[in-house]
């Protein structure tokens, strides 16, 4: 079977290419270097399957970040037969600069020139015929979001051959890479780079290609090297001249100096006052739409499921224990549908929406300072907006993240963020019997709490946060269907990762109800509860909200021994209604945001992840519990 | 030999709005391999088009493409006055 991989600069529309080419199996999105996941499919070629690796963007050979590695490392991998390197027609010169690079790989090479109709707009006429002969390389014209020139990549891939030309700087540049080369070939220090790009990259100082000559004979020619061609910026400036004339050979540019509609929105949207209030206004309305709209919607999901329920109930009343099982799990299915659908699906829609449209990098770049003193970055801002919904896709919007530590960081400030299961909690418990000015008192001090965890986590944790330094898009107006395929799949993802975890804990639950576990429970954690100033038999409570914390309120007070919800401040007082919300909000992540974590970041950041917010809830309700005290 | 280069001033110093002439980009960045691909190259113009606030990141126009880049980055990239 053939192999091919698309490689392409962030933004280059490299991810609509592989839907349009591999049947829908990845997401695209605008942010730079959003697929960080590589993603397979398979296509027909002719009678023969041939598969697509859709590689994660990177604007050169020389990695920047984690994703950026994991292409480049799979290009000189993976037993790739065809490279279709994706360009975007718009930015052409930066873009050549890529395909320079991948030529020295000499594997099959087919250029993808996409976006012709944005850089017809910007006014760039291009002559595809030219730019195939000053490259040596078949290039196809495409449109990849309105899938024109499919078909010929197709038959260009099949007949795909490794490139003609090689890139080829003045002598004297020539003369050091040499050196350099034949250093290299002599001594045996070759790795998986191509010979002459791994020189050219010790010389620019790239720290993979470098690495190996430093302690090795090779030093002294390598010094001499940097030393005369300025640590490798007469080999860059070379390439980027190069680049130039290439377009210039084969572009005509018609200048449109008219400020065009684009300007006017960034104005406005990237302006250092008006751009926070359109923010603020972007996703207040984001959230006005999904929960005004979701409820209506759940309520009739949660109506069918209590008639299910009701049924289940009459059908097996007979049998205790399947009835027990069967209703958890029915409980479990209601609660992933009541979730996914009315509130999900639409959230998901709208911020797939906000990424392709190209406006997360500008957010990014408004809110980057203040993100940046957490160890984050601007666009870590998705994972916690999504986070006042459910903390399972917010976990999954990592996924955005480029670096291990900024992903760790991010997730575990994520799963602090009051989902609305917790939001019942605070509303319903602290706002709703000792005043809603409490209930905002408790969102603000969970604000300053993720800061101020952000910020120690940024110390801690090892590895830098590389500072921003990526292209803003232009705006662009996606397909329904990308939009579409993208949210799907994010819903998709959710289902399988939740929906076992929410049955699973319903069932569990059911059954500790029915053996009547909870007493020993509760007498297990009675030094723990004491602690904290709380009665011991709501340990049980705070033990099932891990598994699902939709349950608390409800839990709450049949665990009291109460037989309605106005009745509990008979049983506890503000003071402990205050402390049980904050522990509730920072602690333990539910299972089905255990799961997402482990996902995202593996087992072992998981474990200290979830014993972090356990402590921090513990350390932050005693806190609680001590102040009111003294107050 | 990269004093030769530095005239002191620094992209972090740049005005809003004004354009300037990349001179260097100092040694130890770790984004220098990333910014030349960004087209931020010794001898290029470079435009500050916009500073995000509270010490935010810049936008550059560089080649007709918005660039972003943060302040840690702005500082070590030394830049040149349009004559």
């Amino acid at each position: 079977m053939k192999t091919v991989a698309l490689v392409g600069q962030p933004n280059c529309g490299k991810s609509t290419l592989f839907n349009q080419l591999a049947g829908y199996k990845s997401l695209s999105a605008n942010f730079p270097g959003a697929t960080v996941e590589y993603t397979k499919g398979q296509t027909y070629l002719d009678d023969e399957i041939i598969e697509v690796i859709d590689l994660p963007g990177t604007y050169s050979l020389s990695w920047y970040d984690d994703a950026e590695r994991e292409t480049v490392k799979a290009l000189f991998s993976e037993d790739i037969d065809v490279i279709v390197n994706i360009l975007d027609a718009s930015t052409l010169v930066r873009s050549i600069e890529l395909t320079i690079e991948l030529m020295s790989l000499e594997k099959p090479l087919v250029v993808a020139l996409n976006m012709m109709d944005e850089a017809l707009r910007k006014g760039i006429y291009i002559n595809v015929n030219k730019l195939e002969n000053v490259l040596g390389v078949k290039v196809v014209p495409i449109i990849a979001k309105k899938g024109k020139g499919i078909k010929d990549l197709l038959e260009a891939i099949k007949n795909a051959k490794k490139p003609l030309k090689r890139c080829v700087y003045s002598r004297e540049v020539e003369k050091y890479i040499n050196a350099v080369v034949n250093c290299i070939e002599k001594n045996n220090l070759k790795n998986e780079w191509p010979v002459k790009l791994m020189a050219i990259k010790a010389i620019e100082g790239f720290e993979a290609c470098q690495k190996p000559l430093e302690n090795s004979v090779c030093k002294k020619v390598l010094e001499q090297a940097k030393f005369a061609l300025r640590d490798g910026l007469v080999i860059v400036q070379e390439r980027h001249a190069l680049c130039m004339d290439i377009f210039e050979a084969v572009a005509k540019v018609k200048k449109k100096e008219k400020k065009s509609f684009e300007e006017k929105l960034d104005t406005v949207l990237l302006h250092p006052f008006f751009g926070y209030i359109a923010m603020i206004a972007i996703f207040f309305s984001i959230f006005y739409i999904v929960f005004h709209g979701g409820v209506p919607i759940e309520n009739f999901i949660i109506g069918i499921f209590d008639k299910i329920d009701h049924f289940i109930d009459i059908s097996l009343s007979n049998y205790k224990l399947t009835h027990a099982i069967v209703k958890g799990v029915v409980d479990g299915v209601g609660a992933a549908f009541g979730i996914a659908f009315p509130y999900l699906l639409p959230f998901l829609f709208l911020i797939s929406l906000l990424e392709d449209v190209g406006y997360l990098p500008r957010i990014g770049f408004l809110l980057d300072s203040t993100m940046h003193k957490m160890g984050l970055h601007g666009t870590s801002m998705i994972p916690f907006v999504s986070g006042y919904g459910c903390s399972v896709p917010a976990i999954m919007a990592t996924r955005i993240l480029k670096s291990r530590k900024e992903k760790i960081i991010s997730a575990f400030l994520a799963s602090l963020v009051p989902c609305s299961a917790r939001t019942t909690v605070i509303m319903g418990l602290v706002g709703y019997f000792i005043g809603y000015g409490y209930a905002i008192l408790l969102y603000v001090i969970n604000i300053v709490v993720i800061m101020i965890s952000g910020m120690i986590l940024k110390k801690l944790l090892p590895g830098i946060s590389p500072e921003m330094a990526l292209d803003i898009p232009p705006y662009r107006l996606p397909t329904f269907k990308t939009l579409m395929l993208k949210t799907w799949h994010k819903v998709k993802d959710f289902v399988f990762l939740a929906v076992p975890m929410l049955i699973g804990g319903s069932v569990v639950l059911t059954l500790i109800s029915y053996y009547h576990l909870d007493n020993t429970i509760n007498s297990i954690f009675k030094p723990f509860m004491e602690l904290l100033g709380l009665p011991s038999s709501i340990a049980v409570v705070l033990l099932f909200g891990v598994l699902k914390k939709e349950l608390t309120l409800l839990m709450l007070y049949q665990a009291l021994g109460l037989s309605s919800l106005s009745q509990i401040p008979q049983a506890l007082t503000p003071g402990q209604m205050m402390v049980f919300t904050v522990f509730v909000i920072f602690y333990i992540p539910c299972l089905a945001t255990i799961a997402a974590i482990k996902k995202e970041v593996g087992l072992k950041a998981t474990i200290y992840i979830t014993l972090g917010t356990l402590l921090l809830a513990t350390l932050l309700s005693f806190l609680t519990q001590v102040i009111i005290h003294i107050a | 030999m990269k004093a030769a280069y530095n005239f002191g001033m620094k992209l972090i110093d740049g005005e809003l709005g004004k354009s300037y002439i990349v001179e260097s980009i100092d040694g130890g960045c770790m984004a220098k391999d990333r910014l030349w691909k960004l087209g931020v190259i010794p001898g290029v113009i470079v435009k500050i088009k916009r500073k995000a606030p509270l010490k935010g990141p810049f936008m550059l126009e560089v080649n007709g493409v918005d660039v972003v880049v943060g302040r840690g980055i702005a500082l070590k990239i030394n830049i040149r006055e349009l004559e």
